[in-house]
């Protein structure tokens, strides 16, 4: 095992520097080389191998590489700089990763090669496990059975001698820039320190040991993994490597990082080494840093790549010097300044350098993607979206693409022509648009025209892009009344959160509401009587359902108000004594359909149990999945497909009629979400799932959703399409939606939060040094029934070097590639399949850096790229993630994977690896943002009996509960003494006292910022809920999969199996 | 004897009081074998047997009057087939002096109270009509898969009084000021209702709404699509209200938990509130008529009276505006431009909508029946509502039909109303559920029956194999009878008498309803009447009574004009005629003046004059609804009713003398006198021209002119009394001479003086080329000389 070159490049710091060269980034591609201790026996001679292995690869490798721009001289670069580079680094790293601050070791390795040799460039890009490769090659081979052990432990002392080196990052983090990234200084060290520690990681390899065999566990005694040795080794070719990376560490890694591999690793070693010492356990959440403190000659788990909240608020401009720039990360906080691109919020590239050619992107193993979010909620601080009105004549287009004028049309010929950026077509100017260019080859209006220097812009569409006047606001409400929803409370719940809402919905004659209820049968309300008793119509006709042909169903919000609330009100105690079981599920919205046909609009749906009766009634497949289990999971996928067609072909016309479809699963039972969400996800709504419902608790969550539902930002009967320059074409879109031609999809519905993933594949090649533009135009009908045009634009640079690629690599959209990827792979095929599946995306993109990119590094690294250092992280779980896991139940994995599709990109990273933070020592953190940014590693070793601790990944919220936490903060906190005191159907309220204060307001900012209520649920220590929580703990060693570390070393040794 | 007085002792009207004996001389003397029943006639003197009937074993007569009882051993002879007889232990004491009352000479009519053991006639084991009735396979076979059939468990419900059921089927697509006066009148009507009735209220415009009446805490109402036919059945289920299956929950659990038909008792409030809400609901766009679901609306309130109120009998009682035109039962299309079927294109073959229509009607007829249901159709329009392919079940089941310009009429009212009309203070007069069998000597064979019933078809030795009318049985159902409804039956002789018959034949008419009180009764009528010894043919002649026979000729007509064109029924009328007084006139051959009729006889010639240009066999000037509407009543009308209908009446009022008779011509007409004329339909009074004038001068507000008044009261009495009781109510016009209102007589009147004749100074002038009376005379006699 080699270097995990996780990288986190330590961009800030390599900041000052950095960004400069990866601008000017001939250099860009960062390849981080990481050694990693070679698994497999031949590693084992440690150092020598090493070191020659190194350059044997180089020459090997180097091919690809040096094409990527990236190669040998970087990494030799690095290497030497390494020692001295430290200093380096960090601003390198820093720099080019504001956001992530985890990355400052690798980026230390980075920098130090970029700065060295070619800059930044190669550095950056690849944030090198320099530890791990100290770690890595030799002593693993070496010690592999238990004997190594001790010297692995022995080894650490060696660590710590590098600890020398830890200063040197000190000293780097030192840069103000660092400091300022990462909030706290010291967090930067320690992260920073952390790439070290990677290397430590490497050596992690014990961790593999842990895996391997139980007994390992104990050799490593500052891992908490406490098993035994022995066993461990025969199960995984890692023990072996275990044993190696010890005395590799030791000895060798360090010395190997530091000599051989001297660019990348030398300096990561340093850091490595460095940090070690300096990294406080706590400090341990910040994904770099690596636990020194048990075993110095390992590698620290707490040092490998993790993500590292950024703390401060960072402006962004999206373009500088006529340049695209780097998005920050997705789940970082930043507020943008629109210079010509839109905001990454808007539309986000899986690489912010385009390849010239497909075979480029081919090689690189990663997808041209684009993250679409066309009605984003913007920064608060942010300029708005300016609209902007044509007249008469609507938004100037190409008269070939039809692409939409932006800042990238090029005026010539004195501005009497322009040059469309998409097609190429020499376009004329109309003459009341004609105006003169200034010196610089600009419109001398340019800067006054929003559309022609802001990357978004709305503009006011004419008749011309209406088929029919606006569409009202239509929301129609569809309650299950069966005996169960009744039972449970969810019919309550729901009319209470629909009563509430109402309140929020926008004024006016254009807000319409309706209302329905169903069990085997379907109830409209007539809403607009003067009379004091409302008229429930009944349609019992569940096989051939119709609507009452009455206009009275759906009326405007304003007349209906009082009715409404009074109906809504009354709708619990009509059905009080209901017997019906049944659900016509299928046929309500259908009929609710029929009604809203006319008009179209948003129909949302309250369902509590399986649709048992009526149109595309459904059977209770869970059992039989059950039942299947046991001959065999071959087929268990085929229950997260959708039944049968009927509710595909009733989504896909209720989507011709501009019906958006959004259900509400309020339910303690099954109800095959893989059928039922076919509608929504056609329609473009949404499912939201409370199960097993409580009334209690849940009842909050539901209003609140309900009311972000109709509240936020939205649009109707909207269509989008997506134009690209010539050269690249659109291959596939994502999401939730309808798709009728080719080009265009439906969106009956589209809301702030809805992400579409469109993917490219090129058809032509593009010149170096140019850019390659790309502009989603989404038509809308506003909800005050204004008809516009959204056009956003991203134009990113092309280029040749694969290393570009890597170092301009996203990791935020390329991960919600790879989770879309596996969303839909879980439907259609089994799921070991489906994890090699994500393994092999993550594999692949390794092998190519390792391969082309990390030409000198020795063979017994992982090396992995700065920007997407923290992939095996996320790609690890992932495969623990409910989706991919065999336990889950099959409504929670069918949810799982609805959910996926439409999610927006900052949702996407927690939605896997979740947010942990301690909160019962809360009121001693700093202020909100600190106690948010301080989260812990996802891993067990960080939780302590005496503490409380939050988890949630925008969706739900979990409380664990220690055995023995202090009565004082129980009391603080849930206003009880005991743990077991606390009701399981938890609600959290607020008490006056600081603790409680600082929770609720931590909470509600992450509310905020998810823009989710969040699901709160207690877990305690041994029982259900506590397993619960701890299978979110997805760095352990679980059942089901690998340890975090173990999972690297996998990585590793499948890359060095492919390179052979 | 006079007819009438016979009638009135039997509540029958033949018109040959003797029958010839052989097939040929039957249809010799051209006026069919027949007999008009009027089953529920009040009669003076009837015995109410609280028992059962013996009935002779062999052919299910009752004992009556003309069986021969052997007391001493106890045994009596069925007249019918002369089987013996014994009677059972409960008759152990019979004795010459102790005879029960069925036996008394005077009582060929009885009515026996049946035992209420099960209201099912369906099911009740031991009854006569039962037997019959099981082998009918027409019944049993739809009814085994629609009814429960709860033999083993019967609904509990039976203990107490059944209650008749009342839906309300309202059309809201009526003009708002209808829809209000129709609410009014059913909110009246609901009022005034037992407390124990069931009721239920059904709307439809595009949709069929009904209405949950046992809901408290919201209005609520179940929707059917307009357009969409379902059966029985499925709208059972859908209305949560079916029937298990399974027999040992065939007990009333549907009757338990549903809320659209409740007693008035428990939904008065929730009943009233819906009438109240029911709004003009219709969108038709201009150029359009609303979408009407008449016939979902129709079949769906049958489905829920089948599943409320199995057996217990029960109303469909439809108001409407305008045609259906939608779904089944639909009879014009929504545009206007596309005109309701006429008379000619019915004739033509061209009313595509009107024979799917009316297969759909007769359909529901069969269920209606199975159930007792009776369909009651109020139209209040001006256009045509489709009641032409309405009237099968509605006629079968006894229903009544009304046409009416708008809710708003004293018509209307008048008929609702009198359908609620008390028999005592918490009881309906209201006869659900009849069965009407016949038993006859063997020679007399049954053709069929004309009128308000549905034959049961339970082809038996007495059914003739020729068919006239509902046909091929001997016994028939209707929903209800009331004491008016009377149905004509044609007879056959059997072909060959080998061996002479005795002097007399039977015909014994047992009727079994439900009375109002809940009752079942059996109401058994024996007739006896002579055969026409051969050696006195004359007989024949004695027997004839001209009004019964022309009362059986217009049904006849009527039933011949359903399958053929009006032109081949006036042809086949005159032949008739022609034919019959040939045979009865006395005249020398080709002498026409020499001819002359017997007093009996001397009315028919001018009673089929009459009928060939009455309304029911003319039926050009009319709507195919208002024909159907004409019909229906003459087949349920008594021979007095029909008559009017046939040939109206008309009085004179003048200073003269008292109120007299006047010729039913256009020579009554004179300018100082008020005639009161009566259609039946109408009522007129016209005033002469000078009296008009009087009348607008206000010289009746004189008190000088007290003649004058007097003589307008009387009229308005006379006409108040006619109209008095009469089902449908009739129409009153008052209209002064030379006014348009006065076509309703002038039409009607004998044209005596067209614009054809000489004017005579001061009568009245008829526009047309009709015949007059003397001529159409004049032309018979001629005819009927020729041989």
């Amino acid at each position: 095992m080699q270097n995990l070159q996780i990288g986190r490049p330590p961009p800030p710091s390599a900041a000052p520097s950095g960004p400069p060269p990866y601008l000017s980034g001939s250099v860009a591609p960062s390849v981080t080389v990481g050694s990693r201790p070679g698994p497999p026996p031949q590693t084992l001679p440690s150092r020598p191998q090493y070191q020659p292995p190194f350059t044997r690869p180089p020459p090997g490798i180097p091919n690809g590489p040096p094409s990527a721009g990236i190669p040998g001289p970087r990494f030799p670069s690095a290497a030497s700089s390494m020692e001295p580079s430290p200093p380096a680094i960090p601003p390198q790293g820093s720099l080019p990763f504001p956001g992530s601050p985890p990355h400052g070791p690798p980026v230390n390795n980075i920098s130090q090669p970029s700065v060295y040799p070619s800059q930044y460039s190669a550095a950056a890009a690849g944030v090198p496990m320099v530890p791990p490769s100290l770690v890595s090659g030799p002593p693993h081979s070496q010690p592999l059975m238990g004997g190594p052990l001790s010297q692995p432990y022995m080894s650490p002392p060696q660590m710590q001698q590098y600890t020398g080196p830890s200063q040197m990052q000190q000293q780097y983090t030192g840069p103000p820039q660092m400091q300022q990234q990462y909030t706290g200084p010291p967090q930067m060290q320690q992260q920073y320190t952390g790439p070290p520690q990677m290397q430590q990681q490497y050596t992690g390899p014990a961790h593999m040991q842990q895996y391997t065999g139980p007994p390992q566990m104990q050799q490593y005694p500052g891992p908490l993994q406490p098993p035994p040795i022995s066993s461990g080794a025969p199960p995984f070719g890692s023990p072996p490597v275990w044993q190696q990376p010890r005395p590799g560490p030791g000895g060798f890694p360090m010395s190997s990082m530091v000599q051989a591999p001297p660019q990348m690793f030398g300096a990561s070693p340093s850091s490595l080494t460095q940090r070690m010492p300096p990294v406080p356990p706590v400090m341990g959440n910040s994904p770099l840093a690596m636990a020194q403190p048990s075993t110095p000659s390992h590698v620290d788990p707490r040092q490998i790549p993790r993500p590292i909240p950024g703390s401060s608020v960072e402006f962004f401009e999206t373009r500088q010097g006529n340049q695209a720039n780097n998005p920050p990360s997705a789940t970082s906080d930043f507020v943008v300044k629109d210079t010509g691109n839109c905001s990454p919020r808007l539309m986000r590239c899986t690489m912010n350098q385009v390849p010239c050619t497909g075979d480029l992107l081919s090689t690189s193993s990663m997808p041209l993607a684009l993250m679409v979010q066309p009605l984003a909620l913007p920064n608060p601080s942010e300029e708005p979206i300016q609209v902007v009105d044509f007249g008469e004549s609507g938004p100037l287009r190409c008269s070939r693409c039809k692409g939409y004028i932006n800042p990238f049309m090029k005026f010539v010929d004195q501005g009497r022509h322009f040059i469309c950026n998409l097609c190429g077509f020499n376009n004329e100017t109309p003459r009341d648009y004609f105006s003169n260019l200034g010196p610089d080859g600009r419109r001398r209006d340019a800067d006054e025209r929003p559309e022609l220097c802001r990357g978004a812009v709305e503009f006011v569409a004419t008749k011309e892009y209406m088929v029919r006047d606006p569409m009202p606001a239509v929301f129609f409400f569809l309650v299950d009344v069966s005996m169960n929803a009744i039972v449970t409370g969810a019919t309550a719940a729901a009319c209470s959160a629909i009563s509430q809402c109402i309140t929020d919905l926008p004024e006016g004659p254009r807000t319409m509401v309706g209302i329905a209820t169903f069990d085997s049968a379907i109830h409209f309300y007539n809403l607009k009587r003067a009379l004091q008793q409302p008229l429930m119509l009944v349609v019992p006709d569940i096989q051939d359902v119709y609507t009452p042909l009455h206009t009275d169903l759906i009326v405007p919000v304003a007349e209906c108000r009082k009715h409404l609330e009074q109906l809504l009100e009354s709708i619990p105690s009509m059905f009080e004594s209901n017997k019906v079981v049944d659900s016509a599920f299928g046929s309500a919205i259908k009929a609710a359909f029929l009604a809203m046909k006319p008009t179209g609009g948003k129909l949302l749906v309250f369902q509590s149990v399986l649709p048992s009766i009526g149109t595309g009634s459904l059977s209770s497949r869970e059992t039989e999945g059950r039942t299947n289990v046991s001959s065999g999971e071959k087929e268990a996928y085929k229950l997260l497909q959708p039944v049968d067609m009927t509710l595909k072909t009733m989504a896909i016309e209720f989507a011709e009629h501009q019906v958006c479809v959004d259900v509400f699963i309020i339910t303690q039972a099954f109800v095959d979400i893989a059928s039922v969400s076919v509608v929504p996800r056609t329609t473009g709504g949404q499912v939201y799932y409370y199960y097993p419902f409580s009334s209690l608790s849940d009842a909050a969550k539901l209003y609140n959703d309900l009311r972000w539902n109709i509240s936020r930002p939205q649009g109707f009967e909207a269509v989008m399409r997506v134009r690209c320059s010539q050269g690249v074409q659109v291959q596939e879109y994502l999401g939730n939606f309808c798709k009728r031609i080719p080009t265009d999809i439906d969106l009956p519905g589209i809301d702030c939060d809805k992400s579409i993933l469109v993917t490219f594949k090129h058809d032509d090649k593009f010149q170096e040094g140019t850019e390659c533009a790309f502009q989603c135009a989404l038509l809308y009908t506003t909800i005050y029934g204004q008809r516009r045009i959204r056009v956003s634009n991203l134009s990113l640079p092309c280029t040749s070097m694969l290393g570009n690629l890597f170092r301009a690599a996203d990791i935020d959209t390329l991960f919600a590639c790879l989770l879309r990827q596996a969303a839909t792979g879980i439907q259609s095929s089994p799921l070991s399949q489906v994890r090699e599946q994500i393994m092999n995306f993550c594999v692949n993109i390794f092998h190519s850096y390792r391969k082309f990119c990390a030409s000198v590094s020795s063979t017994g690294q992982l090396i992995l790229p700065e920007s997407i250092k923290l992939l095996p992280l996320y790609t690890l779980a992932l495969s623990k993630s409910i989706g991919l896991r065999n336990d889950a139940l099959l409504d929670e994995r069918s949810y799982w994977a609805s959910h996926v599709p439409p999610l927006p990109i900052p949702l996407v990273v927690p939605w896997v690896y979740p947010r942990m933070i301690s909160i019962h020592d809360l009121t001693l953190k700093g202020n909100n943002d600190s106690k948010l940014s301080s989260t812990l590693p996802l891993s067990a070793e960080h939780l302590s009996d005496n503490g409380i601790y939050l988890l949630e990944n925008g969706e739900d919220c979990l409380f664990f509960i220690g055995n023995s936490v202090s009565t004082e903060i129980l009391q603080q906190i849930f206003g009880v003494n005991s743990v077991d005191g606390i009701p399981t159907q938890f609600v959290l309220q607020q008490y006056d006292n600081t603790l409680s204060n600082a929770l609720n307001d931590v909470v509600n900012e992450i509310r905020r910022q998810r823009s989710s209520f969040l699901r709160m649920r207690l877990c305690r220590k041994g029982d259900p809920s506590g397993m619960l929580f701890f299978s979110y703990m997805v760095e352990d060693k679980a059942p089901g999969g690998l340890s975090y570390v173990e999972f690297l070393v996998h990585i590793h040794r499948q890359i060095q199996t492919k390179m052979e | 004897m006079d007819f009438s007085e016979l009638e009135a002792a039997e509540g029958l009207r033949w018109p040959w009081n003797a029958w010839p004996s052989s097939r040929s001389d039957a249809a010799a003397i051209v006026v069919p074998l027949s007999v008009i029943y009027t089953p529920l006639m009040p009669l003076p003197d009837l015995p109410l047997l609280p028992y059962e009937p013996l009935s002779c074993s062999r052919c299910c007569a009752t004992l009556n009057p003309y069986a021969r009882v052997d007391y001493r051993s106890a045994l009596w002879i069925c007249p019918f087939c002369h089987d013996k007889n014994p009677f059972p232990r409960s008759h152990a004491g019979i004795a010459d002096h102790n005879v029960p009352a069925e036996l008394f000479p005077t009582h060929s009519t009885v009515e026996y109270l049946l035992p209420n053991k099960n209201p099912n006639p369906f099911t009740s084991p031991s009854s006569v009509l039962n037997s019959s009735f099981s082998s009918n396979t027409l019944f049993t076979s739809s009814t085994s898969s629609l009814i429960p059939l709860p033999v083993s468990a019967p609904p509990p419900m039976a203990v107490s009084a059944p209650t008749p059921a009342f839906v309300f089927v309202v059309d809201v697509c009526s003009p708002e000021e209808e829809l209000r006066a129709l609410k009014n009148e059913i909110l009246h009507v609901v009022a005034n209702l037992p407390e124990n009735s069931l009721v239920g209220l059904v709307s439809f415009g595009s949709m069929v709404w009904v209405h949950d009446l046992g809901y408290t805490e919201c209005s609520r109402v179940v929707l059917f699509s307009g357009d969409r036919e379902l059966s029985s059945v499925k709208v059972q289920k859908l209305l949560g209200i079916s029937h298990q299956r399974n027999p040992k929950q065939a007990t009333s659990q549907p009757l338990q938990k549903q809320g659209f038909l409740l007693p008035v008792s428990e939904c008065e409030f929730n009943f009233t509130t819906a009438v109240e809400e029911l709004h003009n609901s219709s969108t038709a766009l201009p150029g359009h008529r609303p979408l009407r679901a008449t016939g979902v609306a129709i079949s769906t309130s049958t489905a829920l009276l089948e599943g409320c109120s199995p057996n217990f009998g029960g109303r469909i009682m439809v108001f409407t505006s305008g045609p259906a035109t939608t779904g089944p039962g639909m009879v014009a299309e929504t545009d206007h431009r596309k005109a309701i079927r006429t008379q000619r294109d019915i004739i033509n073959g061209n009313a595509f909508l009107y024979r799917k229509a009316q297969n759909f009607y007769q359909k529901l007829a069969q269920k209606l029946l199975e159930r007792s249901l009776v369909f009651d159709l109020f139209a209040c329009s001006l256009d045509q509502v489709g009641a032409a392919e309405m009237r099968f079940p509605i006629e079968t089941s006894g229903g009544l039909l009304i046409l009416a310009e708008s809710f708003e009429s004293e018509q209307f009212k008048k008929c609702l109303r009198h359908i609620f009309k008390h028999e005592e203070a918490d009881r309906l007069d209201m006869k659900f559920d009849a069965t009407i069998e016949l038993v006859t000597t063997k020679e007399v064979k049954i053709c069929g029956a004309l009128g308000p019933c549905l034959s049961l078809r339970n082809q038996n030795s007495l059914a003739s194999e020729k068919e006239v009318g509902q046909g091929g049985t001997s016994s028939w159902k209707t929903s209800t009878l009331t004491s008016k409804t009377s149905i004509g039956f044609i007879f056959q002789v059997g072909g060959n008498l080998a061996n002479e018959p005795g002097p007399v034949f039977f015909v014994q008419f047992k009727t079994r309803y439900r009375h109002g009180d809940g009752s079942i009764r059996l109401r058994a009528t024996t007739a006896s009447r002579r055969w026409v010894d051969r050696l006195r043919p004359l007989d024949v002649r004695t027997g004839f009574d001209q009004e019964a026979a022309a009362t059986i000729m217009a049904r006849v007509g009527v039933s011949r004009a359903e399958d053929y064109h009006a032109r081949d029924v006036i042809r086949w009328l005159d032949k008739m005629l022609i034919r019959f007084t040939a045979k009865f006139g006395e005249y020398a051959p080709e002498h026409p003046s020499s001819f002359r009729l017997l007093p009996g006889f001397s009315l028919y010639p001018q009673f089929m004059y009459h009928l060939r240009r009455s309304q029911f066999i003319d039926i050009l000037n009319y709507s195919p609804d208002e024909t159907a509407f004409f019909r229906v009543a003459l087949n349920r009308e008594g021979v007095n009713g029909s008559l009017v209908m046939i040939q109206p009446a008309l009085l004179r009022y003048g200073f003269d003398g008292p109120p007299s008779p006047a010729l039913l011509d256009t020579s009554s007409v004179t300018p100082d006198v008020i005639l009161l004329f009566d259609s039946y339909f109408h009522v007129v009074i016209h005033y002469g021209s000078k009296i008009a004038q009087w009348r607008k001068l206000g010289f009746d507000k004189d008190q000088r002119n007290e003649n004058l008044w007097k003589l307008l009261e009387a009229a308005e009495m006379d006409a108040e009394e006619l109209i008095e009781g009469r089902i449908p109510a009739p129409r009153l016009i008052r209209c002064d001479q030379h006014s348009s209102q006065a076509r309703f007589m002038l039409a009607r009147l004998n044209p005596s003086a067209t614009q054809k004749t000489r004017h005579v100074d001061g009568s009245e002038v008829v526009f047309t080329d009709d015949v007059s009376l003397q001529d159409f005379l004049e032309h018979l006699q001629s005819l009927a000389v020729q041989g």
